[in-house]
């Protein structure tokens, strides 16, 4: 019930901020694409990740607030404040990610890189769950515990992304060092594919129609560390996706996240909302 | 989580917005030759216009203003240096963006669209 009434709270708070506004928005929630942030835009965000783990353990909602705003044309940076609800065991704020992304090559080309570098004050509540990375599974420990113990993580990515006959396929490789614990390195991947629905724009605005949606297709997991690879102790998730662009700067994305081992939540439910807005602009 | 570190970071994020970068005019920019061999597959119906229209307004008015004469964030498109190049060559910069510049590629778009806007670019610069 309590988890039911932090749902519809996350929700309408959601769709508080849908005003009528050009999103970019790729139909990702975990997987990064080679489309930054256009320059001089600030783009806010709110998503939810949902956990319904298997049985025996507290289903959660992390939700996340996303500050992403483009610098230059090569780079963007994004600030994510988040924190997570749990039925029956309580709420936490837990920490704060800062992330950058640069984009080295001027024009397009059949592989385009990206170089993302991230750091992270989280503590080991945190179940937004934007990358995953390592072994193991999320921790089940009373929220109260686990707020405690704070991490300082850095994480690097390499983001590969091409289009092909109308399709991205992104590919991003992860390794993320926990300076809190002797972890040594550990790494993650996600893998996806997306499209947009429509072909030829209509001359009037429509909410509904093709040209407003993409969908897409996500995989992502981790795979063990510089102390092993822990194979059978992996989570992975596949995950369908849609995107719809409501109107000019205004997207609404939804996923649902398959747990493909043992180790994962049998399902992992995201949602988000994000609102473009131009913050330098001078006719 | 400390309230200093979660203040730093937020610090750290406003102090990277307030020195972003200014604008950026690059003249060389200059699409392959082999971009002039595409030809615009769309005719000129009011319908794809009306499209173009629609796509220009949603995403390039923001930078190149709604006629597209250009604001200080994107050079005006009305030119003859801009509309003296070829279909393909305007298709291919719309594609692939520029980082230098700030210009977004629109690569996403289905190719369709992409033609759509060129199409538009043609027909106001007509008006």
């Amino acid at each position: 019930m309590a988890t039911r009434a932090h749902l519809a709270v996350s929700v309408a708070l959601t769709f508080c901020s849908i005003t009528s506004a050009s999103a970019q928005e790729p139909a990702y929630f975990v997987t990064y694409d080679h489309y930054l942030e256009e320059r001089g835009n600030l783009e806010i965000a709110v998503a939810t990740t949902t956990g319904l783990p298997t049985s025996g353990r507290h289903a959660y909602t992390a939700p996340w607030l996303e500050l992403e705003y483009g610098l230059t044309g090569w780079w963007t940076a994004e600030l994510y404040l988040e924190g997570v609800t749990t039925r029956g065991d309580g709420n936490a704020f837990t920490g704060w990610r800062f992330e950058n992304r640069f984009r080295p090559l001027k024009t397009e080309h059949p592989v385009n890189p990206v170089i993302y570098v991230e750091y992270e004050a989280v503590n080991e509540a945190s179940r937004i769950q934007k990358e995953i990375v390592g072994a193991g599974g999320v921790e089940f420990e009373p929220i109260d515990e686990l707020k405690d113990e704070h991490e300082r993580e850095l994480e690097a990515k390499l983001i590969l992304s091409s289009v092909a006959r109308g399709w991205n396929v992104s590919e991003n490789f992860i390794v993320e060092k926990n300076f809190s614990a002797d972890e040594g390195l550990e790494f993650g991947y996600a893998v996806g594919v997306s499209r947009p629905l429509g072909t030829l724009a209509r001359g009037r605005s429509c909410l509904v129609c093709p040209e407003n949606f993409a969908i897409g297709l996500e995989m992502y997991g981790g795979l063990g560390s510089t102390e092993g690879f822990a194979g059978t102790d992996q989570r992975h998730y596949l995950a369908p996706v849609v995107g719809w662009t409501l109107s000019g700067r205004t997207s609404v994305k939804a996923s649902v996240g398959l747990g493909l081992t043992d180790t994962s939540d049998r399902y992992l439910l995201r949602f988000g909302v994000a609102y473009e807005l131009p913050i330098r602009t001078r006719q | 989580m400390s309230a200093r570190s979660s203040i730093a970071g937020v610090c750290v994020f406003a102090a990277m917005v307030s020195i972003a970068a200014q604008p950026q005019r690059e003249r060389t920019w200059v699409a392959p030759p082999a971009a002039d061999s595409r030809h615009n597959p769309l005719n000129e119906e009011a319908e794809i216009l009306a499209g173009g229209s629609k796509l220009f307004r949603q995403r390039c008015a923001l930078c190149h203003g709604q006629d597209g004469t250009g604001t200080n964030r994107g050079p005006n498109l009305m030119t003859r240096h801009v509309q003296h190049q070829s279909d393909g060559a305007l298709f291919w910069k719309i594609s692939s963006g520029n980082t230098r510049t700030g210009m977004p590629g629109y690569s996403f778009l289905p190719e369709v669209q992409r033609w759509q806007l060129v199409s538009h670019l043609r027909a106001q610069a007509r008006e």
